[in-house]
C-alpha cells in the first residue's frame, strides 16, 4: 500500500466567442433625466461578473462615474438580442457592443452640453466624476446631471446609444479548408499535483499552480474569483461529476446532490495563480474572457498527474477511484513515472 | 390529497400508522418525499409527545427515538456514537434528523442503524415490546407502529471502531460504512461487524466476525478477517460505486479501521 | 383542501397566514409571507439554499412541515441587516467576493450566523464544518470560508469596541 505523488501539466489556447453567424451582441444605452445611464442587455450574467464588467465599460466609455451606470440584464423582452452566455464571450462580445452604444450616447451627451455651454462639442471632455468641461478650461463646465435635464426638458434630445458587435462570418477556403474562426484567444498553463492511493484508487488534488492570460483584467478581483472557482469546477469535472456514471449504460443516474458528487469545502485545493495581461486589439479595453478556460485545462492536467503518479492513463471522465484501481490492476500494480 | 393528523401520545400515533400513513419525525426523509409528490403518502402523522431523552437504563443507555443527531452529539452518555453522528449531514440536518428516522433510512443513508446493528442494540416499540436490532432491520419494511427508543450497550471508546467511506469532505454520503464492536479491551471477544451500503440494508459480516474472534489486531492476525469480510454481503452497483469496487476496497477500509491508521 | 391557520414570528414581525396541508416552510416563507431571501434549491435537503434559523437553531425550510413552526421564531437573511447597516457577515461576503451567482449565499449566511452565534472565534475547520451542508457551485468555497473568518474577527473587534 502506498500513496503516490504525481504531477501533471496542461496548456490551453481558448477561443473567445463563436464563429457561427459571427456571434453578434447588442446593447442599448440611455440616460435618465438626472444623468444616470442605463444599459439594457439581453445577455445573461450567471455570476461570472458580466454585469459588473459591462458597467465598468459603459462608465469608462461614456465618461461618467461607475456609480451612475445601471446595467439591466437577462430579459430578452426588454434588452436587445444577444446570442447568450457561452464560449467565454461575455466580456468580449457584449463589452464591445456596450462600448459602441456608449460612444453614441457620449456623443449626444457632449452635443447637449455644447449647446448649454455655447461651445463646439469637439472641444469638450469628461472628468469621469460627473462633469463635462471645455478642454484646457476646467472652470467652464456643466454637470452630466444638468446636461441630461437640459436635453430632456429644454432641448428635446435623447442621450442614448445603440451598439452591435459583429465579427464577419469567416468563410472556409474551398481548397485549403483555411478559415479564421476567432479573432482572439485566451491562454493558460497549469501544473497540478495529486496523490493517488494505490489500494483504493482515490485521487486527491493537493496543489494547483497556474498562469492565465486573459487580456487586460478589467476587474482583477472578479478575474481571480472566476479563476479560483472555475478551477474548482475543473477538479470537480475531472474527478467527480457525472450524470451517467456507467455511460453508455444509462442506469444509476444520480437523483440528488448527495449522489451527484462535487468536492466539498473540506477539499479546497491551494491554488496559486499568476494572471498575465496581454490586451487583445479587438477586445474592450483589451479584456478577453477567463470563462470556460479556467476549468478546461484542469481536466487533462489531472489526467496527466494521475498517469505520472501510478501509470494509469484514464481517457474517460470522471476519473473515478474505480477506473484508477482497475488501471492499476491491469498494469500489475502502480507504475509511478517519476519526475523528469 | 395529503392530510396531516395530530396526536398527543405515542400510543395514539402508533395506532394511526398504516398503509400509506407515515410518521413525521425530523422530516429529512418524509418531507423530501412529500415535496416530490411521492404517491405512497396519503396521511402524515404528527405527535406532540416526542421521546428524545438519553439516559442510563437497564441493559445500557436508552435513547429516545426522537433524539436528533445534535442531541446525540450533545450527550456525554453516548460519546462513543459521536464519530457516527458527526458525519451525518450538515449542521441543519443534524438538528432535524432523528435516530428513529435513521432506522428506516435507505442506502446511502442510515449510518446510525449500521452502528446500532454492530452494537447489538435493542429496539423498543411504542407499547414497550423489545426486539434485537438485527431482526428489526430485516423486517423494517413490513414494520407497523412506532419505535419509541433504542437501548444501546455502554461501550468504551477503544472497543468501538467506525469508518465512513465517502468521497466528499467533510461531509458526503457513505459509499460504504463499517462499524466494529470489538467487545473487550484486549483481543476481540465475540465481536460484531456491520456494514452499510454493502447490501440492501445494514448487514452483519458474520464470517468475518468469527475470524476476528480472539484474533490479534495486527496485519497477520486480521488477514483471515479481511478475506472473509464480504462473505454474506450483497453489494450493488449504484451512483456511488459498482459492486465490484465495493468488494475490492471493503477489505482495505476494514484493514485500516482495525489497524487504527487512516491509511 | 383544509387550510391550517399558522402564526409565527418572522424576523421580529408577527406573521399570520393559512397554509395547505403538507406545505413545507420554504414555500410558506416565499409565497405566503413574501420573504424571498431563503432560496428553494433541491427541496431534498441536499443543497442548503433554504437554510433558516428556527428558535435560533439551524434548519432546512424545505424539509420543515410548515405547521410545525406554530408560535416559533424564524430568522432569515432578510432580517440579518440592521436597517441600512449590513451584518458583518454580509459585509465580509461582499468585500471578500464570497458570492458569484448568489444562489447559495442566503443559506451560507444563515449557516455562518448559527456558527458565530455559538462560536465567536471559530477555527478554519469549524467554519468548513459549519457550511458542510451548503453547496456552492461557483466559488470553490475558499472565499466563503475566508469571509466567515473575516466576519468573526470583525464581530469580535466590534464587540470589544462596543464594550469599551
Amino acid at each position: 500500500m502506498a500513496i503516490h505523488k504525481g504531477r501533471g501539466f496542461a496548456a490551453i489556447n481558448y477561443p473567445i466567442g463563436m464563429n457561427l453567424g459571427g456571434d453578434p451582441a447588442q446593447a442599448l444605452v440611455h440616460s435618465t433625466p438626472d444623468g444616470k445611464f442605463k444599459v439594457a442587455l439581453a445577455a445573461i450574467d450567471l455570476g461570472q461578473g458580466m454585469k459588473s464588467v459591462t458597467r465598468q465599460i459603459a462608465a469608462e466609455a461614456i465618461g461618467v462615474p461607475v456609480e451612475d451606470v445601471y446595467v439591466d440584464t437577462a430579459d430578452s423582452d426588454t434588452g436587445p438580442h444577444d446570442m447568450g452566455s457561452f464560449a467565454s464571450r461575455g466580456t468580449h462580445r457584449v463589452g464591445n457592443a456596450v462600448i459602441r452604444a456608449s460612444a453614441e450616447a457620449r456623443k449626444q451627451m457632449l452635443e447637449a452640453a455644447a449647446e448649454e455651454l455655447e461651445v463646439n462639442a469637439t472641444d469638450l471632455d469628461t472628468d469621469g466624476r460627473g462633469n463635462i468641461h471645455v478642454k484646457g478650461a476646467p472652470g467652464r463646465s456643466i454637470t452630466v446631471a444638468e446636461t441630461a435635464t437640459a436635453a430632456q426638458f429644454k432641448q428635446g434630445r435623447t442621450l442614448a446609444g445603440r451598439g452591435i458587435f459583429l465579427i464577419p462570418l469567416s468563410d472556409t477556403d474551398p481548397d485549403t479548408g483555411e478559415m479564421t474562426p476567432v479573432t482572439c484567444f485566451a491562454h493558460a498553463a497549469l501544473v497540478i499535483d495529486v496523490e493517488v492511493d494505490d489500494e483504493t484508487g482515490e485521487v486527491e488534488v493537493t496543489e494547483i499552480n497556474s498562469a492565465y492570460e486573459v487580456g487586460r483584467a478589467l476587474n482583477p478581483r472578479l478575474v481571480e474569483q472566476q479563476l479560483i472557482g472555475g478551477a474548482w469546477m475543473g477538479v470537480s469535472h475531472a474527478l467527480y461529476e457525472t450524470t451517467e456514471p456507467y455511460y453508455p449504460d444509462r442506469s444509476h443516474a444520480p437523483v440528488d446532490f448527495n449522489r451527484y458528487l462535487m468536492p466539498g469545502p473540506g477539499q479546497i485545493v491551494p491554488h496559486h495563480i499568476a494572471v498575465l495581461e496581454r490586451p487583445a486589439e479587438d477586445a474592450p479595453f483589451g479584456g478577453k474572457g477567463p470563462g470556460e478556460m479556467c476549468a478546461n485545462p484542469v481536466l487533462p492536467a489531472i489526467a496527466n498527474a494521475v498517469y505520472n503518479a501510478v501509470g494509469v492513463r484514464c481517457d474517460r471522465l470522471p476519473i473515478t477511484p474505480e477506473k484508477v484501481l482497475r488501471g492499476i490492476r491491469a498494469n500489475g500494480g502502480a507504475q509511478p513515472k517519476g519526475r523528469r | 390529497m395529503l392530510t396531516v393528523e395530530r396526536y398527543d401520545t405515542m400510543a395514539e400515533a402508533a395506532g394511526a400508522i398504516g398503509e400509506r400513513v407515515h410518521y413525521l419525525a425530523g422530516g429529512t426523509l418524509l418531507m423530501r418525499a412529500v415535496n416530490y409528490g411521492y404517491p405512497g403518502i396519503d396521511r402524515v402523522v404528527r405527535c406532540r409527545e416526542v421521546p428524545r431523552e438519553i439516559r442510563t437504563d437497564t441493559g445500557g443507555i436508552r435513547i429516545g427515538a426522537g433524539a436528533t443527531m445534535a442531541d446525540l452529539l450533545a450527550s456525554r452518555e453516548v460519546e462513543f456514537l459521536h464519530p457516527v453522528a458527526r458525519l451525518i449531514g450538515g449542521p441543519a440536518i443534524r438538528n432535524m434528523a432523528t435516530l428513529g428516522g435513521n432506522l428506516f433510512a435507505r442506502s446511502p443513508y442510515g449510518d446510525l442503524a449500521v452502528t446500532l446493528l454492530a452494537l447489538d442494540a435493542q429496539v423498543i416499540r411504542a407499547g414497550g415490546a423489545a426486539e434485537p436490532m438485527e431482526s428489526f432491520l430485516a423486517a423494517r419494511d413490513r414494520a407497523r407502529g412506532l419505535v419509541e427508543a433504542v437501548i444501546v450497550p455502554r461501550v468504551s471508546a477503544g472497543e468501538f471502531r467506525y469508518a465512513k467511506v465517502t468521497r466528499i469532505k467533510p461531509k458526503g454520503v457513505a459509499m460504504m460504512c463499517a462499524a466494529v464492536w470489538l467487545r473487550g479491551a484486549g483481543r476481540p471477544s465475540d465481536p460484531r461487524i456491520a456494514w452499510g451500503n454493502m447490501g440492501a440494508g445494514p448487514l452483519r459480516a458474520k464470517a468475518a466476525e468469527r475470524a476476528l474472534n480472539g484474533a490479534s489486531l495486527d496485519e497477520h492476525g486480521i488477514a483471515p478477517v479481511l478475506a472473509a469480510c464480504c462473505d454474506g454481503l450483497d453489494p450493488q452497483d449504484d451512483e456511488l460505486a459498482t459492486a465490484w469496487y465495493r468488494r475490492e476496497v471493503a477489505p482495505v477500509h476494514l484493514k485500516r479501521l482495525l489497524l487504527g491508521g487512516r491509511r | 383542501m383544509a387550510r391550517t391557520p399558522l402564526t409565527f414570528t418572522l424576523n421580529d414581525a408577527e406573521t399570520a397566514l393559512f397554509v395547505d396541508e403538507g406545505a413545507n416552510l420554504i414555500d410558506v416563507l416565499r409565497r405566503g409571507a413574501g420573504d424571498l431571501s431563503p432560496k428553494q434549491g433541491c427541496a431534498q435537503g441536499n443543497c442548503g439554499a433554504c437554510t433558516v434559523l428556527i428558535d435560533g437553531e439551524l434548519r432546512l425550510a424545505c424539509l420543515t412541515l410548515a405547521e410545525t413552526v406554530e408560535g416559533r421564531r424564524i430568522d432569515t437573511v432578510a432580517g440579518l441587516a440592521g436597517g441600512p447597516d449590513l451584518h458583518p457577515l454580509q459585509a465580509a461576503f461582499m468585500d471578500g467576493f464570497a458570492a458569484q451567482c448568489g444562489f447559495c449565499t442566503s443559506g451560507m449566511l444563515m449557516a455562518a450566523r448559527a456558527l458565530l452565534d455559538r462560536t465567536p472565534d471559530p477555527s478554519r475547520d469549524e467554519v468548513i464544518e459549519a457550511i458542510s451542508g451548503n453547496l456552492c457551485r461557483c466559488t470553490g468555497y475558499e472565499p466563503i470560508v475566508d469571509a466567515i473568518l473575516d466576519a468573526a474577527q470583525r464581530m469580535r473587534q466590534g464587540g470589544r469596541r462596543a464594550a469599551q
